[in-house]
């Protein structure tokens, strides 16, 4: 299907000469320059504070860059107005460290969440879901694996299983475009593979452009087609991840690669659960 | 820069113990004990205490007691019950009245809803204004505006209890979770549907505990605002003291007194299955 071939064709997400300074003078982002294709699935990695978040966070525009231009779809989204935003964010997923989740309401009306932008505000103010929404909703989960959790409070579910509902809200956006800000961070490393399985299973399904940012580099190489590296604000690798030299772990981490840059291998972590050895195949 | 590996364990500063608080520090707690001291003899200096009046009066009110609790005249029952059967209603209306009104203005008063910081403040204000009149003088205005009833008991309860109410409600949307905001405003939801879908179901039920807290309150304000003709229980309470007919008082008293203790059960049983 996709790969870093693919991405010199048709061009969905692209940033030319983008910059970010925080108010407090920090540069979080120096004139980086990027350009994703559909259906690529890209790991950002980097020591935290490099910019992976805020990098992430300039493709829906929860962070407004200071400098450059932004494309979606062949639109700058830098230059929009909130009605305009909100209908470029309406197709584009993102998933959380922390899930995010509406806590006090079922499962189900949180992935509901996904239609909001895609409906009338009479229906989402009313809470009045057309069927097809329902069933949108409903096929997400599925997806997901948990469609028998609809009913429940969200916060009695386990962080996998919130993680989940977090990637069906975003699924139910019908999204071309699925950003995740370290979705595994918080889970353990059985759980973590898992969901990491689910988002490129998803990603190669929809042809969907998925960035994550990982701060472990041995899952970003195991998973990603593509891998960007961070070094304070700016790029110092782009490339697939199973060419990645000691040289370019070095210019990413700016020092040789440690243990704890590493969390570990499906094979070595399956030895304690089953159903992650089996999956290790 | 990193570049040992393992990392020393011993490059780590030693850490310096916290600075002695300032004797400035010191000085405020003795500030305040002074001033309460101070404030203390001031109020009892005003209240002209006349002990020998208090020895002959209690001899007549325990006169007063016995007729109220002794002697209690049971055949007033049913037009007490009437009564506080109105009281309630009051109450009732009054409190649902508010715990909707006050949902907008509690949105308005909170300071993480909008962008400009002249609402809230503006909303704040307003809140406190409306708080700062006690129901019994709101009670009378009411009287004034649209004559003796039950109904200015209504809005009398009602407008109080949105300046108390708007404020918790302000107070609880200023605490709610930020994460799931930023995540239905990725997903592109408007304001008012993030205020609908990630803010409303998160704080509903607290704002519902606060209105059932608030009804038990407004109970027993209800049971006064007769006094000065807005409707109730009060209304007879007034009359039986101008005729100074103890035996009925007591029977009322009496009612109120259950009446609050079963309110205040209810409403405790209710609020613990919010949580
Ligand atoms: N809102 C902000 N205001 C000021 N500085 C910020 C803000 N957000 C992030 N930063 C700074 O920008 C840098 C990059 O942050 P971030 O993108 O979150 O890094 P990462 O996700 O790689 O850990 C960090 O040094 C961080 O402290
Ligand atoms: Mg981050």
């Amino acid at each position: 299907m996709s790969n870093a071939t693919t991405a010199v064709n048709s061009s969905l997400v692209t940033f030319e000469n983008v910059s970010k300074t925080f108010p407090n003078g920090h540069r979080a982002l120096k004139n980086v320059s990027l350009t994703f294709a559909p259906g690529e699935f890209i790991a950002v990695v980097g020591l935290s504070g490099a910019g992976k978040s805020t990098l992430i966070r300039c493709v829906n525009r929860l962070v407004m860059p200071t400098e450059g231009r932004i494309l979606v779809n062949g639109k700058d989204i830098t230059g929009m107005g909130e009605g305009e935003l909100r209908t470029v964010r309406a197709r584009i997923g993102m998933i959380f460290q922390n899930y995010n989740l509406v806590r006090r309401s079922s499962v189900l009306r949180n992935v509901l969440a996904g239609r909001l932008a895609h409906l009338p505000t009479w229906r989402t103010l009313t809470g009045m879901f057309p069927a097809a929404d329902m069933e949108l909703a409903f096929r997400s989960l599925e997806r997901v694996g948990i469609p028998e959790k609809a009913y429940q409070r969200a916060d009695t579910l386990s962080g996998g299983q919130q993680q989940r509902v977090a990637i069906a809200r975003a699924l139910t956006q019908q999204p071309h475009i699925l950003l995740a800000d370290e979705p595994v961070a918080s889970l353990d490393p059985p759980t973590a593979h898992q969901v990491m399985r689910d988002l490129k299973n998803l990603s190669r399904e929809e042809n969907l452009l998925t960035l994550v940012n990982l701060h472990f580099i041995d899952m970003a190489q195991e998973y990603a087609d593509r891998v960007i590296g961070l070094r304070a604000g700016e790029v110092v690798f782009d490339g697939p991840g199973a060419g990645m030299t000691e040289a370019d772990f070095e210019a990413i981490y700016n020092r040789r690669i440690r243990p704890d840059d590493l969390r570990g291998a499906l094979d070595i972590v399956g030895e304690s659960t089953g159903e992650a050895s089996a999956l290790a195949r | 820069m990193i570049s040992a590996y393992p990392t020393p364990p011993n490059d780590r500063p030693v850490p310096t113990p916290p600075p002695k608080p300032a004797a400035s520090d010191r000085i405020i707690p003795v500030i305040y004990v002074t001033l309460t001291i101070v404030a203390l003899v001031w109020s009892l200096s005003g209240m002209d205490i006349s002990w020998g009046r208090i020895a002959t009066r209690s001899q007549q009110a325990t006169v007063y007691f016995r007729q109220m609790f002794l002697e209690t005249d049971w055949s007033y029952l049913p037009k007490t019950l009437k009564g506080l059967q109105e009281s309630f209603q009051i109450a009732a209306l009054g409190t649902f009245l508010a715990a909707i009104l006050a949902i907008p203005f509690g949105a308005l008063a909170a300071r993480n809803l909008s962008r400009l910081p002249v609402l809230p403040a503006f909303g704040k204000f307003f809140l406190n204004f409306i708080r700062a009149f006690p129901e019994l003088i709101l009670a009378i205005a009411f009287i004034k505006a649209i004559g003796p009833g039950a109904f200015a008991g209504v809005l009398a309860i009602g407008l109080h209890s949105i300046g108390m109410m708007g404020k918790l409600y302000a107070e609880r949307i200023e605490s709610v979770d930020k994460n799931a905001i930023e995540a239905l405003s990725a997903a592109g939801a408007s304001p008012l549907e993030i205020f609908r879908h990630a803010i409303l179901p998160e704080v509903l039920p607290d704002f519902l505990s606060f209105a059932l807290f608030r009804l038990d309150i407004n109970i027993r304000a209800a049971t006064v605002l007769g006094i000065v003709g807005a409707g109730g229980v009060g209304t007879l309470l007034e009359l039986q003291r101008r005729g100074n007919n103890w035996r009925t008082i007591g029977t009322i008293f009496i009612c109120i007194v259950i009446t609050v203790i079963i309110v205040d059960f209810i409403s405790a049983k209710l609020r613990a299955k919010l949580t």
